[in-house]
């Protein structure tokens, strides 16, 4: 099993885990999901300039192999993870603000 | 020019940044939350991307980098996860108060 394709799905499942476990339940809001939305657009060209130039390049040896476009199918779930924790974490910093 | 990556990271945060100071969000009414959430993330992905560089899962065109170097990273890359989490705080606080404006 490719270790990128491991690592992106398991942290995707992590972020919504960290959701359910701090109790934030971002991913039961509208904005957290036009949001997630807003944020894939602005990919697209971003994600997928850097990877066309390419400014980053990936091993075959350790991803799928199938690319959007030029972006390995893996980033999406990659950026999943790593937008949702931060959602996440904000909400639950600001939560915990609040109840002071 | 080796700082293509440093350009496409200005252009990511250009339009947030400046959109996160004129609209009224509470994303600096709460700095501690704000820093808190990018400096946890960013942690946590700095050690994924060091690990996985190390291991070869990508590598960086020296072409389009520029010379600075920590820990195999080049400096864009530690400032993409600082930019990418400051833009997800953002991007999220300026849907909420579009929904809210329209009493959604």
């Amino acid at each position: 099993m490719k270790e990128y394709t491991l690592l992106a799905a398991g942290s995707a499942v992590l972020a919504l885990l960290l959701d359910r476990f701090l109790r934030t339940a971002v991913t039961c809001r509208r904005e957290y999901w036009i949001a997630l939305g807003v944020m894939f657009f602005f990919k697209l060209p971003s994600n997928g300039y850097l990877t066309w130039r390419p400014i980053v390049i990936y091993n075959p040896a350790h991803f799928f192999g199938v690319r959007l476009w030029t972006i390995p199918l893996e980033d999406f779930l990659y950026g999943f993870g790593l937008i949702t924790f931060t959602i996440v974490l904000w909400e639950y910093f600001l939560g915990r603000e609040g109840s002071q | 020019m080796n700082n293509e990556y440093l350009i496409v990271l200005a252009a990511i945060l250009v339009f947030p940044l400046i959109l996160s100071v004129v609209m009224p969000l509470r994303m600096y009414r709460h700095p501690g939350a704000l820093l808190r959430a990018i400096a946890i993330v960013s942690a946590v992905y700095w050690v994924w991307d060091v690990l996985v560089t190390s291991r070869g899962h990508w590598s960086f065109n020296p072409s389009y980098v520029l010379e600075y170097r920590l820990l195999g990273l080049p400096l864009e890359e530690w400032l993409f996860f600082v930019v990418i989490t400051f833009v997800s705080v953002f991007t999220y606080e300026a849907v909420r108060l579009v929904i809210r404006r329209k009493g959604g």
